[in-house]
């Protein structure tokens, strides 16, 4: 009887030692989960710059690989730091895109001047989920159609 | 002899369980579940949970087979719902003539042109009365003259379009009507020409005040940088501020009239913002119409 006994506590401890094994193997043990963690304390970038060259004309080559060099020695040390999307490179080469190198410019002339002021974001333009100001070209070509809201 | 017993039980029991179980099964052979009674029956089942489109599948695979005036209004109502306005239209038409339902296909005809945005196509179709309805005729009226508050169209007389409402909306319509004809619009033109007198003027006039002082100061001290740079005899200095100086001077000439065009654009948006929620609290002034 005894033996018996024995015997069957024994198969059952077996059973309880075959099924929790795969869950001892992956148990989380108190190392793990009280081990200190190293903080860091750098921002994560929001985005990455886009260096794709704009192959479209001569003129857009050119503009694409200043504003790589542009984005590379001082935008991408410097962080992300203009409050506009797009930002205002980008702002000015989709200006020259749509519209010419004269125009372009003066779209570029006119963001840049709305960027010091420093009270730009009241009841002035949409907020993005990136926490930037929606201020696209194409609602400054001259062209009333294009405005969008 | 124990034993025995419960071994009989068990079969007893399971055999209990299996002829409990086909009893409540659905056999498949009980009738054709494609039939156009199961598909109209379906088909009005999905319409009242307003699932519009499965709704509008199973009343044409019925139509096809039979003929009713309800089950076409509400094929048609069904496309109407979905955004389906061609169909919608081709529908509501066929019970035009010799149906008792004409009366209320003839409004959601013009319904259906309306909220496709056919606002002139409504009008001229209003106008020519051909499918005019005796019953709705004032619905119908009103529709074609809401029209005129949606789209660029020269605004007929104050009076034609406000008698068509009640009275408890004048107001307000007036108020549209005033705003619609006469925008409180900026002029691009004015903007870039205070611009060029006095920089960040013309920013000001359209009411981007900070951008204005803005270009004025980045102006100003650009000037003044250029100036007196050349005064010191500093070239270099001298060509590079007078550069930036232009630069912001002509900037701020043309982003006065781009912002002049975007205020104009923002009262337009808001305009029609304003509008469409109003009527549309108002279900358009239109009659709940089921069948």
């Amino acid at each position: 009887m005894t033996r018996l006994n024995i015997g069957k506590i024994l198969s059952i401890c077996i059973y309880l030692f075959l099924f929790s094994f795969p869950y001892n193997l992956n148990a989380q043990t108190d190392w793990v989960r009280w081990e200190g963690k190293e903080t860091f304390y750098q921002l994560p970038a929001t985005h990455n710059h886009d260096y794709t060259v704009d192959k479209s004309s001569f003129g857009m080559i050119l503009l694409s690989v200043l504003r790589n060099t542009y984005y590379f020695f001082i935008s991408d040390l410097d962080g992300d730091n203009c409050p506009f999307e797009p930002s205002c490179s980008a702002f000015f080469l989709q200006s020259v895109k749509e519209t010419s190198i004269i125009k372009g410019t003066l779209m570029f002339a006119d963001r840049f001047t709305r960027d010091l002021n420093f009270f730009k974001g009241m009841n002035h333009y949409a907020l993005l989920a990136s926490k930037k100001f929606s201020d696209p070209a194409y609602n400054y070509t001259l062209h009333s159609a294009k405005i969008k809201f | 002899m124990k034993t025995k017993t419960n071994k009989r039980f068990i079969v007893a029991f399971f055999f209990l369980i299996v002829l409990l179980n086909t009893a409540n099964c659905q056999l498949p052979t009980a009738g054709n579940i494609f039939s156009p009674q199961n598909r109209l029956q379906f088909g009005n089942f999905l319409y009242k949970d307003r699932d519009y489109l499965r709704a509008a599948e199973e009343f044409k695979e019925y139509l096809k087979n039979e003929s009713n005036d309800t089950i076409v209004f509400r094929l048609a109502n069904s496309y109407f719902k979905i955004g389906l306005f061609t169909e919608a239209v081709d529908n509501f038409k066929g019970l035009f003539f010799g149906s008792q339902l004409s009366e209320e296909a003839r409004l959601l005809f013009y319904e259906t042109i309306f909220f496709r945005n056919d606002y002139k196509s409504l009008r001229e179709l209003a106008d020519e009365k051909n499918y005019s309805s005796s019953k709705f005729a004032k619905e119908i009226e009103r529709l074609k003259y809401m029209s005129y508050f949606f789209d660029n169209s020269a605004l007929p007389d104050e009076n034609l379009v406000l008698k068509n409402f009640p009275d408890t909306v004048q107001s307000r319509l007036v108020n549209f009507y005033q705003q619609k004809k006469f925008p409180q619009h900026k002029s691009p033109t004015t903007a870039a020409i205070l611009s060029t007198f006095i920089p960040g003027a013309g920013k000001i006039y359209t009411g981007e005040v900070g951008d204005g002082i803005t270009s004025l100061i980045a102006t100003a001290l650009t000037t003044y940088l250029a100036v007196t740079n050349f005064n010191a005899d500093h070239q270099f200095r001298g060509w590079l501020f007078s550069g930036l100086a232009a630069f912001f001077y002509a900037g701020n000439i043309y982003g006065s009239a781009a912002s002049a065009q975007i205020y104009n654009a923002r009262i337009q948006f808001n305009f029609n913002k304003e509008v469409k929620l109003f009527f549309e609290q108002r279900n358009y002034f239109l009659p709940k119409i089921d069948y």
